[in-house]
């Protein structure tokens, strides 16, 4: 799909692998789980050169659900689903007749489903956590929908990452934070190409850790090794050879203890192959660990 | 509880209508062509000359135009676009049509003779790109037993980036609507062929590429 609709599919995986906590694991029998509104929108995206070209306004629109446990205090699981998801594109008007040329379409279905298993390398309470993830992206989602057979909430292949995460604790002041980074390679198939991708999380907790403040910069680089024609007619092969530079903020608030909602986004500094619009996220999110 | 399955209700209500209109300047200037073009035709019989008219979106429709020829000593001509060629020699023949937002014209010149001669039948031009993916070389058409062939020069080059890539032959450069889908591109490099049956070598003024997942223009080249 665009660089907007990889943005769409690597964002859920930035969003999933975000949520994982960096290196840190859950404690067995502990859990984080969060149900969130995830959306972008996009006419405009980026091409194989980096610059921008329009393209018919789209988007996608996931509602998910997101959740860690921890099975034991060095092993977690991790579900990512996004239980709804909505591809569409506009209408497209004549503006010398005001006639409709072309209609626009939508289609809803369950997206891909991310399984993940996280390890930590270092034992509880280390200083400097490190935690290996193992990810099965699923593909759940719908494929060459509409009239057109442009429509997809996944991306038709199966794909298995493996990142290492590490981060330590701090403080600033009397306040609490947090610095963490990742690595990965994603292999995919169906004649996809491998992608690297890395990330660099910080977050600080104010007002007594009440409300979290998060910044993340997160890239994916393409190995360029897919085989994918180029007569594919849909948009997914934009999930192939797509390359992005991203920067998001998200703020984090306990309402009680436990509960808690959040806001985020994020929006890319440089793509190819990738939509040009910033996605946004907001959640509830429930995190048994407090 | 209530409160979170409220939530979550409004969340996913907020997102489920939201297709919307996206506007396309898709104007073109009116154009007729006469559709016929013999470089001879015989003195002492007739010749039926046609015509095509294409409205501000480039779609073609039926009009009534007026016929004339500049010497009807030599050739008289109806407003059906049938011709009397009634001495050897040279005249222009001029298809027109006037309303109230268009005043257009196009003019023709044939020879009148003992054969019948067709003219040369070949138009050319360049592809170009519209946006900022690789587009580009010359290409020529001619019409050949009855067919249309395209021939791309061997400096087309084209991106592989895009998916989708459709060719067409189109009177507006801005859509793909109503326009001949001759099929997806699948050379990206070099010289190659289209040969397209029943399409004549004046029915169409543009080549159009058109990414069709994206909907959008990719480049063009005017058949001149």
């Amino acid at each position: 799909m665009n660089k907007t609709i990889y943005i769409f599919f690597a964002s859920i995986i930035f969003i999933s692998a975000s949520f994982a906590g960096g290196p840190w694991t859950q404690q067995k029998g502990v859990g984080y789980f969060k149900l969130s509104e995830w959306w972008i929108t996009y006419d405009k995206h980026y091409t194989d050169s980096g610059e921008l070209d329009p393209n018919i306004t789209s988007g996608i629109y996931n509602s998910s659900f997101y959740g860690e446990y921890g099975l034991s205090d060095r092993f977690t699981t991790i579900l990512y689903a996004p239980l709804f998801s909505r591809n569409f594109y506009n209408n497209q008007v004549s503006g010398t007749t005001g006639e409709v040329t072309l209609v626009g379409e939508a289609i809803n279905s369950i997206g891909d489903i991310n399984v993940s298993f996280k390890y930590g390398l270092t034992g509880p309470g280390a200083k400097f956590p490190i935690a290996a993830t193992l990810t099965l992206g699923l593909p759940t989602g719908s494929t060459g929908g509409g009239e057109l057979g442009i429509l997809q909430t996944g991306d038709g292949e199966f794909n298995q990452s493996i990142q290492i995460d590490a981060g330590t604790g701090f403080q600033i002041g009397k306040t609490n934070a947090y610095f963490s980074t990742f690595a990965g390679v994603n292999n995919r198939t169906n004649g996809f190409s491998e992608e690297f991708k890395y990330g660099l999380e910080v977050g600080a907790g104010l007002f007594n850790q009440k409300l979290w403040l998060i910044a993340r910069l997160n890239g994916v680089e393409s190995f360029n090794n897919g085989n994918l024609g180029e007569n594919i007619n849909s948009t997914s092969i934009f999930a192939d050879r797509a390359e992005y530079t991203s920067y998001g903020l998200e703020a984090a608030y306990y309402i009680t203890k436990q509960f808690g909602i959040s806001a985020s986004f994020a929006s890319a500094f440089r793509g190819k192959i990738i939509a040009a619009a910033p996605s946004y996220s907001v959640g509830v999110f429930l995190d048994l660990s407090k | 509880m209530k409160k979170l399955l409220f939530l979550i209700s409004i969340i996913a209500i907020s997102f489920t209508s939201c297709i919307k209109d996206d506007i396309i300047d898709d104007f073109v200037e009116p154009t007729i062509r006469i559709t016929t073009t013999p470089d001879t035709i015989i003195a002492g019989l007739q010749f039926q000359f046609d015509f095509a008219y294409f409205n501000n979106i480039g779609q073609q429709e039926t009009i009534n135009p007026t016929w004339t020829s500049s010497d009807e000593s030599l050739l008289t001509i109806d407003q059906n676009g049938l011709a009397m060629a009634i001495e050897k020699g040279a005249v222009i023949i001029t298809v027109s049509y006037t309303s109230t937002d268009v005043n257009i014209s196009q003019s023709f010149a044939v020879n009148i003779g003992e054969v019948f001669v067709e003219a040369p039948a070949e138009r050319s031009g360049t592809i170009a790109t519209s946006g900022s993916y690789l587009l580009e070389g010359d290409f020529t058409i001619i019409e050949e037993d009855g067919k249309l062939i395209i021939n791309i020069a061997d400096n087309y080059a084209a991106s592989t980036a895009l998916p989708g890539l459709y060719v067409y032959l189109t009177n507006n450069p801005a859509t793909n609507v109503g326009a001949y889908e001759i099929g997806a591109v699948e050379i990206f490099n070099g010289a190659h062929t289209y040969e397209i049956d029943g399409i004549g070598i004046n029915e169409y003024s543009h080549i159009l590429y058109f990414c069709k997942p994206f909907t959008v223009k990719v480049g063009d080249g005017e058949i001149k």
